[in-house]
């Protein structure tokens, strides 16, 4: 306890000391973590979105023009029997004409010519939460598709799947750019640290002949690349936050139109917590590489 | 307390600062190492304070055998060791009091007890008034006092100094010297490496030369 007491001291007190030079270790840091942390908004807001169409996906049933109403009644009873569905409707093919010119006014001329309305009947099945997950939908969607008045079937999971897909990619190349700038920063915070560390030979000398254990000799090291690294990620919170209420000052209304309704947010503070460990655990490791030549 | 058996240190082959040094050194005894630069007594402390280790030979104190210690029992072995070093070895940002009291701090002492034990030594150096003063507002004489009172803080069974009064005045060197006496008086061994023969005439303890490094003489 007492060493880890004289570790924070002596580390406050260095990191202060050469506060000109540790400027460029927190900076790094904060660099490093301002990258990832962006990456971390826009992806968490894009998955929240994901997450959010995902539950809001329909399946469509589309029926023949000849389908019996003892086959449509047929086709929606497999549906409600299924355990896939947490609720459905049927569009008739007169709602399916009125609900596109509703919905796309512009191209409602389209519609005009045709001797029949050549829009289908269809049945919209709104799905439970977590039938995805275990099948119940994939199961239904090969039922449905041998169900005679069926002609096809459209569910939204496919392209879901590609943008979660690219997201994916998105934050493995960002997390991998974020662990090279964390990198830098840890030999940043090393090279900073070990420059205070050449400063204080004259101490790390008598504790060596007095016998001090290796905890306070090397302590005090970890303990500014420590500090160095939680000032670093308070720092680039601090800088993702502002720049969080410009955007959204700025640009909240285009977003917002852009995400279907649904505003973006900042970092949970779980997310904004790991970041902070994760610039005291880059920073200890700096910390850590320079201590080994204390003592 | 201190034994050596054919102790020999060299940095490359031919190249002795030690040769097959063999010799004890009592407990609570006051013992003179002396000799012209480069006899090797420098290197028989670094050697006794596990800077270095021997090259050839076996050096005891206490019983152990410094060369089989492990980095763990380093620090415990140099715990008992009181040092002095002719350039005082001072921390200059850190006040008299502070340097005294570096010492139990960084071997986990409680603060109060640091302090105490600090002020203790301060004053029996006789330098209780400059505790608030820092090393570099001090004369030479009181910073090796203050150097004397550092090795002493952690009450040390054996006191080494190298070249103590190598930069004070005769009178000044006395001094210090009778400093060593009292501490000695105490019960703790000390070894004293000097090549201030007239010193070692007015103290009068037995002295141990060497030279290029080899013992050459016993007196």
């Amino acid at each position: 306890m007492r060493a880890f007491e004289y570790a924070f001291r002596e580390g406050a007190a260095s990191l202060w000391r050469s506060r000109g030079s540790s400027a460029f270790a927190v900076l790094a840091i904060a660099l490093a973590l301002v990258v990832l942390g962006s990456l971390l908004v826009v992806t968490w807001n894009a998955e929240q979105l994901l997450a959010q169409w995902a539950s809001a996906a329909e399946l469509s049933v589309f029926l023949h023009d000849d389908a019996t109403s003892e086959q449509r009644g047929g086709i929606e009873d497999f549906i409600d029997k299924s355990g896939a569905a947490s609720g459905r409707e049927y569009v008739s093919k007169a709602e399916a004409l009125a609900r596109f010119k509703r919905e796309f006014s512009e191209l409602s001329a389209l519609t005009t010519g045709f001797d029949d309305n050549p829009f289908p009947a269809s049945i919209e099945v709104r799905l439970r939460s977590g039938a995805d997950r275990d099948g119940r939908t994939d199961a239904m969607l090969k039922g449905l598709a041998t169900l005679p008045g069926v002609a096809d079937t459209r569910y939204d999971r496919d392209w879901l799947s590609r943008v979660g897909g690219g997201l994916q990619t998105v934050r493995s190349a960002g997390f991998a750019l974020a662990v090279l700038m964390a990198l830098a920063a840890a030999v940043t915070v090393a090279t900073v640290v070990r420059l205070g560390l050449q400063g204080r030979h004259e101490e790390l000398e008598i504790m060596e002949l007095v016998g001090a254990p290796m905890a306070f000799i090397r302590g005090p090291f970890v303990a500014e690349g420590f500090l160095q690294g939680g000032v670093g990620a308070i720092l680039a919170i601090t800088a993702l936050w502002l720049g969080f209420l410009i955007v959204a000052a700025w640009w909240g209304q285009d977003i917002r139109a852009l995400l279907g309704g649904s505003t973006l947010r900042f970092l949970p503070v779980r997310l904004c917590a790991y970041l902070v460990a994760g610039g005291m655990a880059v920073g200890s490791a700096g910390g850590l590489i320079a201590a080994r030549h204390a003592g | 307390m201190i034994e050596t058996h054919h102790l020999s240190k060299f940095y490359s082959r031919g190249l002795y600062a030690l040769r097959d040094l063999t010799l004890t050194i009592d407990k609570a005894e006051f013992v003179f190492l002396t000799g012209p630069s480069g006899a090797g007594k420098s290197t028989f402390l670094r050697l006794l304070l596990l800077q270095e280790r021997p090259s050839e030979g076996e050096i005891f104190v206490n019983g152990q055998n410094l060369a089989t210690l492990k980095r763990s029992e380093i620090q415990e072995y140099r715990r008992g060791i009181g040092f002095v070093f002719q350039d005082f070895k001072l921390i200059a940002s850190r006040t008299v009091l502070e340097n005294i009291s570096f010492v139990p701090e960084v071997l986990g002492v409680p603060p109060a007890q640091q302090r105490r034990r600090a002020f203790q030594v301060l004053k029996w150096v006789g330098l209780q008034h400059r505790m608030n003063a820092y090393p570099l507002d001090l004369s030479g004489g009181e910073q090796q006092r203050i150097a004397i009172a550092r090795a002493l803080v952690n009450d040390p069974v054996l006191v080494i100094a190298d070249e103590p009064t190598g930069n004070l005045d005769p009178d000044l060197s006395l001094e210090i010297m009778n400093l060593f006496r009292e501490i000695n008086a105490g019960g703790t061994t000390v070894v004293v490496a000097t090549h201030d023969r007239e010193l070692i005439r007015l103290v009068g303890r037995r002295t141990i030369t060497l030279d290029q490094g080899k013992m050459v003489e016993v007196g």
